[in-house]
């Protein structure tokens, strides 16, 4: 070999290492390679059964067991656009590149499904690949979804294909160049996408490996929960560390004592995910108050439970933006307490002190308490901004509780004063936010 | 099918159906005629609905009744029963607060609310509190003097 050869040999070398080692140091570790027991297939799994639907469901028939598994995939939310016909797609989603539309599912064969195959569906919901074999982008979380097996795919796909068939075709794509080239996503498939299917723990227990699956491959918590990195993949060095998905602050739901769930009671984690609410911890909004309408609200109780047990073991990611430990109640009285934005008092005395109160205990309900939530204890403010511009609608077994969406009503100057004057009355540090951030908070909301 | 629903309203024991999401005002003025308590807006945003529930002012637009059972109701119907209620509703007599009085429900009930838990407000106070209550006809001078004239207790 001449000396040029060797050369030139030896810089192809570097160049393969360093982008294999990049690569690889993007990517991170996956959703469970925290938990560091051994893995087996999961038909050779005898301890449990971590996959398929809870006992209850186990004789029921097909399409049954398809609807419980795509409501814990959470499927309807992302494509149904309100007010339109369930699954039949068109919700936009709002990103800084321009806009994504979800696709229709029911099984209409024009503008639908309906012409997908068993392996088509597989593809689709393991593979992020189309029936035309074009690339999906991972707003569909295929990522996680890849962890479903495939008889628990092929349960959701006879679930929807029961449905009545709508014919609505969802608006085209506003991507900006290159986010609109699919074919890009053949390659950040092939780096993101493990395509592989979920591989029990022999470590931990049969309640564990079921809530692994429930809350990975169905309920893909980590999709708003963990920050993404440099290839907006799911960063799972952070695992549930938190993070900002369609301009609200999904809070960190690891194990950390101060700022994650550590020190929820079972008996709160399983109230806040089956009905919104959890006493001292506020109410489930925005994305958070649609998981738990359409999804979580519907598990059986002991899959509930296995996610609770399943996030107990997340090790713990503190926040440090996050005071360690919430504010507690305000002065009952106007007057009493820290002064703050004067504007921000007076939007508040006549637009929300009759439902949260001057100490932020209700007097309505506890569901309108602000005392005690990461929402107004967050110096950032993005949730309380978020409520306020679109309000929330929860639904609860003693009927629904709402608050009304005051985006039209006010300019972005007093919505950050009455964020503001909130976060400063009942966080424990007071937001900064500007007419400019609650301007741009309007724009990443979802449709 | 309705569960019955059992409320406590002005002292009195009242069983009606309604679905568990009704806002309690629907249940007030159409399921038992009680019409004193007014719609303005049906969001929570003019107080024209306003109610005690536990003697603290509410907003009955946006209350389900399920979340006021076993609670102790009161409307301006029998607001004058309670001593501060009693205060309010001769101040305004006496002011000649009221205009073409729609509003005027809530703005008695969240006035007697707010001599209830502060005797002598001062005009902070009654900002703090009122301002959630408007008033078309502009009686906002009327009700600052007939709130300061009933914590006085002048007749």
């Amino acid at each position: 070999m001449s000396g040029k050869m060797r050369i030139l040999t030896g810089l192809v070398v570097i160049a393969i290492v360093a982008v294999v080692s990049g690569v690889w140091i993007i990517r991170g570790p996956g959703p469970l390679d925290f938990a560091g027991g051994t893995k087996v297939a999961l038909a050779d799994y005898r301890a449990g059964k971590p996959t398929g639907v809870p006992a209850k469901l186990e004789k029921a028939s097909l399409v049954e067991r398809g609807e419980y598994l795509a409501k814990a995939a959470d499927c309807m939310v992302c494509h149904t656009k309100p007010g339109e016909k369930d699954y039949s797609g068109g919700l936009g989603f709002k990103l800084p590149f321009g806009t994504l539309y979800s696709t229709n599912i029911t099984p209409d064969k024009d503008t639908g499904i309906g012409n997908y195959s068993d392996q088509d569906f597989l593809n689709a919901v393991q593979r992020g690949k189309r029936h035309d074999g074009a690339r999906l982008y991972p707003a569909m979380p295929y990522t996680s979804y890849t962890y479903m097996t495939d008889e628990d795919v092929l349960a959701v796909k006879a679930y929807l294909f029961s449905l009545p068939a709508v014919r609505a075709k969802p608006p085209e794509n506003t991507l900006s160049f290159p986010f609109n080239q699919r074919w890009a996503m053949i390659v950040w498939s092939a780096v993101f996408n493990p395509d592989t299917r979920f591989a029990p723990d022999t470590s931990k227990s049969p309640e564990w490996n079921r809530g692994a699956y429930l809350a990975e491959a169905l309920a893909h918590c980590g999709e708003c929960h963990t920050p993404r990195n440099l290839g907006f993949a799911l960063d799972n060095r952070k695992k549930f560390a938190g993070a900002i998905t369609a301009g609200w602050r999904a809070f960190n739901i690891s194990s950390d004592k101060a700022t994650g769930l550590g020190s929820w009671r079972d008996e709160d984690l399983i109230a806040y995910l089956s009905l919104g609410h959890a006493p001292g911890h506020g109410s489930a909004s925005g994305p958070m108050g649609e998981a738990v309408d359409h999804s979580f609200s519907q598990f059986a109780p002991e899959d509930i439970r296995s996610i609770v047990a399943y996030l107990r073991s997340v090790p713990p990611q503190p926040s440090p933006d996050l005071p360690a430990t919430t504010a507690p109640v305000a002065p009952a009285s106007h007057k009493d307490g820290v002064t703050a934005d004067a504007r921000g008092k007076k939007v508040f005395a006549s637009a929300c002190a009759s439902c949260h109160g001057w100490s932020g205990e209700s007097p309505v309900s506890p569901m309108a308490t602000l005392t005690g939530t990461w929402a107004v204890n967050d110096p950032a403010a993005t949730n309380v901004a978020q409520i306020v511009l679109s309000g929330t609608k929860r639904h609860t077994p003693d009927g629904a509780l709402s608050m009304p969406a005051f985006g039209e009503a006010y300019t972005d100057d007093e919505i950050a004063a009455v964020a503001n004057y909130v976060t400063t009355r009942f966080g424990a540090k007071g937001s900064r936010l500007t007419a400019k951030d609650v301007a741009e908070l309007r724009e990443q909301t979802a449709e | 099918m309705h569960m019955a629903t059992v409320l406590t309203i002005n002292g009195e024991t009242k069983s009606f159906d309604a679905p568990p999401d009704m806002p309690l005002l629907w249940v007030l003025r159409d399921v038992l005629g009680m019409t004193g308590t007014k719609f303005g807006c049906g969001i929570a945003q003019c107080g024209a609905c306003t109610v005690h529930v536990d003697g603290k002012a509410v907003r009955s637009c946006v209350l389900s009744v399920s979340a006021v059972a076993n609670r102790a109701i009161t409307t301006i119907e029998a607001v004058g029963n309670t001593p501060s209620g009693a205060k309010v509703q001769k101040a305004w007599l006496d002011a000649e607060v009221v205009q073409c009085g729609y509003c005027q429900s809530g703005q008695i009930m969240a006035a007697a609310a707010l001599l209830a838990a502060t005797p002598n407000p001062d005009d902070s106070d009654i900002d703090a509190a009122m301002a959630g209550n408007i008033c078309r006809c502009g009686t906002y001078v009327r009700i600052r003097e007939a709130i300061k004239h009933a914590a006085n207790g002048q007749s």
